[in-house]
């Protein structure tokens, strides 16, 4: 019994580490590999300490923390002193009920119920910024007070109500009676309520998703933007030094409680009370430090913060030595304003990602977003425009749009008087594929997406535009003027596809692809390059239809500005836009996602070229360069019409919820599983009612 | 003394106001977006389409796999926390840490490292296969997504057993043992009983959270099963149809209120007794 007991727990043990074990092997990885061991090294930590946005989560999810624990913290300790001291019962118990709601809740509810309130009072004060620091804030002590009351009301409870009176009998004035006598009795309710909100508060992670928005970054929302592409080791590194230093808290706070119980025997000393008061003032002192340094360092200079929105790792951000854009926008804007203006200006560039048009749609028609630049596609520039949710942007700021070559510069999703967009990066959907595992035989077509020989290893978008678009060009459908039934006979294709595609993913196609998790999936060609670069087997090619035509998605992204933005800010958003087109950032940009891009100071240049080799010639293909025009009007997505976007979303949902590749087993499973627990508590129950009818027919008898 | 009850009423008003504004405010807002269409207009029409028959399998699914991983938390709790409970206290702290240091982890990037895994390709089947067996396929199944909840939520249910088994009296278990009850007859018909609280609240921390996740779901499932948590993200933050998305909150509410209710009533009227 006891070896097995043993054994048992090791397994417990194993299971609940092991994913551990694996995140700190893989922090020491030589290669920028999440799941295959290339070799010994510490480079992913160097490269953790000059990742600045890594850094400045963590700074921003301890200042979340630490901020959220104390106000809770305070609420909280307060609420349970006025609650026990309560007398009426039904007031008492409609406070705690309401109190225990966050915690009951799943926390997706609480998330949503959060972000629709911001988004009302943001309406109703119509500004365009309500979701930030501010309303991340509110929810994390909203959920935390419960807590907070949870751990410090039993203390109030335990306590004798006639020390504190007994104390002010004696002289003392009320704040020394709380002070002297209540304090020491609450203290380790407050402080583990305190440890409690602070834990919560730093893993949090799906009511944070809800409620932020532009220009805070806490470090779960960071690992949860970069899981939908590639997790770097460096977050595993990160991990790891996290998961060591809690290890060693926990080693020194067990330690130093196993010696306060050996001495609790013994009388409290005067000294001994005195170090431990002195302990919890350093404390108490060192977070309040802490905290004063923060406000300070982010108060002392004048600063400007230009909020941006764009793709994943869709720009050159100094990771593996490359060229940090942003930073250097940061640094050349700072000191032009400085210069204008006369004093120190500090510029901040919030830099945070989407991973596809309609999550974009969705943050800038809930108006809280708060971006200043955002970098959406053709048909969604269209739909923004018609919308009014993107204003026209001024040129006379942004002197460097002279270089973008004149094919790019009226494209059909902004032809109108105004420019409401500048031309980022265009490119081609083509199909990547695994040669050491793919047919050559069977290459060529959309029907690779479609091919039983495949099954299991092949991947879709996750998107309804672009997912529907595989079908419809694979079938020859037209992707803008199609009707009702031809939208049905797309999703028919894309059922019929459903029981093959090994999942649908965005940016986590370049992870399974380069692993050979999987072998097949479409996306945009520059990314295409990136893949092959990094697994030589990957090979892709222009998709063609049925019909043998070319028939695949030509595409663009481009820099607008919000039209909620006011002039000051847009102003700032359009030197970065114009900073954007510049030589060495544009440069450093194209190099950095191998898409297209429509400036000449980038094709002409002759380094880059070097650079690109012979891919710069699938890049910038003359065929596709020459015929532009042509091509955007011939494979482009364009804006549908309300009632087709309607019916796409509606089919989309059709598509994620339809369940041909479910088994029933689960329902089984889980039926027999209930069943059994019913008759389990039935047959408890049934035998317990003879029992006492049996106890209670023997009571008669014996009373007779 | 006045002045003291004068605080004593004024302490709890802050939480009282905070409660108001920040949750009871947002229900509200969750059950009028729920009960209108997108032009403000009283309606049903959100509920009557989750009748659709793949929005209630949805739904089913989500209450299956959110069941089938609480029963297998239980079934894998229940004896470790006994374990522990019977260890040296000084063992039993070091032991109780260790089940609490992984949820200091974050959690998503755990789950991900689940992926690294399971995957065809990944670290059990490479494993696996210098043995010259599998690749077994793993990831992207719903045995995936159950043991993806039961990994993150497994400490919530040891911790609560655990916590009441180790405050059980010991001289009841010997009492029953002097009257003639054999170990395991302590255990179904002692230690057991005592420990319904416990086991309640560990169903709670772990249901709940289960039938509400939409991170493992995805990671784990591939977006092959949708759950709850899924297509509420969904209709949030790329379909923008708060309305439908309100409405699924609502429901999930009341599958939640109600699950609870039923598992609160047994509790309080028989809970131990009846067994």
């Amino acid at each position: 019994m006891k070896k097995t007991s043993k054994i048992y727990t090791s397994l417990i043990f194993i299971f609940l580490y092991l994913p551990i074990a694996v995140l700190i092997l893989f922090s020491f990885n030589s290669s920028n590999s999440t799941n295959s061991m290339a070799g010994f090294s510490f480079k992913w930590y160097k490269e953790l300490f000059s990742d600045g946005a890594t850094l400045l989560a963590l700074r921003n999810t301890l200042i979340l923390a630490i901020l959220s624990a104390i106000i809770a913290t305070v609420i909280g300790t307060l609420a349970a002193y006025g609650i026990s001291r309560m007398k009426n019962k039904h007031v008492k118990n409609t406070i705690l009920t309401v109190n225990n709601i966050p915690m009951m809740n799943p926390e997706i509810v609480v998330g949503i119920s959060m972000m629709l309130l911001f988004v009302f009072v943001g309406r109703m004060i119509n500004t365009s910024s309500t979701l930030g620091f501010g309303t991340v804030l509110i929810a994390h002590v909203t959920f935390n007070i419960p807590y907070v009351v949870l751990s410090v009301m039993p203390k109030f409870k335990q306590m004798d109500r006639h020390l504190p009176e007994a104390a002010l009998d004696l002289g003392c004035t009320p704040f020394q009676s709380f002070y002297k006598v209540e304090m020491p009795q609450i203290i380790s309710g407050v402080i583990s309520g305190f440890i409690m909100a602070f834990t919560l508060s730093i893993d949090d992670f799906i009511i944070s998703y809800f409620t932020i928005g532009s220009g805070f970054e806490t470090l779960p929302i960071r690992i949860y933007s970069m899981t939908k592409k590639r997790v770097t080791p460096d977050m595993y590194a990160l991990s790891a030094l996290i998961f060591l230093s809690i290890l060693i808290l926990l080693i020194i706070s067990n330690f130093t409680g196993n010696s306060n119980t050996v001495k609790d025997k013994k009388p409290v000393t005067l000294k001994q009370k005195k170090t431990k008061r002195i302990v919890i003032a350093s404390t108490f002192a060192a977070i309040a430090v802490i905290t004063g340094a923060v406000f300070i360092s982010t108060a002392t200079a004048e600063t400007v913060v230009v909020n941006v929105y764009n793709w994943g790792e869709y720009i050159s951000d100094g990771s593996n030595d490359s060229y940090d854009s942003i930073g250097a926008f940061e640094e050349y804007y700072s000191d032009v304003l400085t210069e204008e203006k006369g004093h120190k200006v500090k510029v901040q560039v919030n830099y945070t990602t989407f991973t596809s048009n309609e999550d974009l749609y969705a943050k800038m028609k809930s108006g809280v977003g708060g971006y200043d630049v955002i970098v959406p596609s053709d048909y969604m520039i269209e739909r923004l425009k018609n919308e009014g949710l993107i204003q026209p942007l001024d040129l006379n700021n942004i002197p460097n749009y002279k270089y973008i070559k004149d094919q790019f510069k009226k494209p059909f999703y902004d032809n109108g008087e105004e420019t409401y967009s500048v031309m980022y990066t265009y490119g081609i959907v083509g199909i990547i594929y695994n040669t050491k595992y793919v047919d050559e035989a069977d290459i060529g077509g959309w029907d690779l997406l479609w091919n039983n020989k495949y099954s299991g290893h092949i991947l879709q978008f996750n998107n309804a535009r672009d997912a529907f678009g595989s079908a419809m060009y694979k079938l020859g459908i037209s992707v803008n003027n199609a009707t009702e039934t031809e939208w049905r006979t797309a999703l028919g294709e894309l059922k019929k596809q459903k029981p093959l595609v090994q999942s649908y993913v965005m940016d986590e196609i370049y992870n399974k692809l380069e692993s050979e998790e999987a072998w097949i999936g479409a996306y945009y060609a520059g990314d295409a390059l990136t893949m092959m670069y990094n697994n030589e087997n990957l090979a892709f090619y222009y998709p063609k239809n049925q019909k043998g035509e070319f028939a695949t998605n030509i595409f663009a992204d481009a820099m607008c500005i919000p039209a909620g933005v006011d002039s000051e800010s847009k102003k700032h958003a359009e030197a970065f836009i114009n900073f954007m087109l510049s030589e060495e950032a544009a440069i450093a940009n194209a190099e950095y996602i191998y898409y297209g891009s429509p400036n000449s100071l980038v094709t002409e240049n002759s380094d880059y070229k070097e650079y690109l080799g012979d891919d710069y010639y699938v890049i910038y293909d003359p065929d596709i360069e020459n015929n532009i025009d042509t091509l955007f009007s011939g494979y482009a997505y364009r804006n549908l019409s309300a009632d087709k976007l309607a019916l796409l979303n509606n089919l989309w949902e059709e598509l994620k919820v339809d369940s041909s590749s479910f088994s029933g087993g689960i329902y089984i499973i889980s039926g027999v599983i209930a069943l059994g627990i019913t008759g389990f508590i039935v047959f408890c129950y049934v035998n317990k009612v003879r029992r006492r009818r049996m106890y209670w027919s023997k009571n008669a008898k014996n009373s007779k | 003394m006045n002045k003291k009850s004068l605080i004593q009423k004024a302490a709890a008003s802050p939480h009282i106001v905070w409660s108001v504004l920040f949750i009871i405010a947002p229900l509200i807002f969750v059950m009028y977006y729920a009960f209108t269409d997108k032009d403000g207009n009283f309606t049903f029409s959100n509920f009557t389409e989750l009748f659709q028959a793949s929005y209630l399998e949805i739904f089913m699914r989500s209450v299956c796999f959110a069941f089938l991983a609480t029963v297998l938390c239980l079934i894998i709790a229940y004896p470790i926390a006994y374990f522990i409970a019977k260890a040296k206290p000084k063992t039993q702290k070091i032991l109780i840490m260790l089940v609490m240091l992984p949820m200091w982890m974050n959690f998503l990037i755990r789950t991900y490292s689940w992926m690294a895994l399971l995957e065809d390709t990944g670290i059990i089947n490479t494993f696996l296969g210098i043995f010259g067996i599998g690749p077994i396929h793993m990831i992207n199944t719903a045995g995936a997504v159950i043991l993806g909840m039961v990994y993150n939520y497994l400490p919530y249910m040891i911790i609560p057993i655990h916590s009441v088994l180790s405050k059980v009296d010991n001289r009841l278990l010997e009492a029953a043992a002097d009257l003639g009850s054999n170990p395991f007859t302590v255990i179904t018909k002692v230690v057991f009983p005592l420990s319904v609280p416990g086991i309640i609240s560990g169903i709670t921390m772990v249901f709940v959270p289960s039938i509400s996740t939409f991170y493992i779901s995805q990671k784990l499932g591939g977006g092959n099963f949708d759950l709850i948590g899924d297509t509420i993200e969904r209709q949030f933050q790329t379909a923008y149809n708060y309305n439908l998305g309100a409405s699924m909150s609502f429901v999930l509410m009341l599958i939640i209120i109600v699950s609870m209710t039923i598992m609160n009533k047994y509790a309080d009227d028989d809970g131990g007794v009846i067994i």
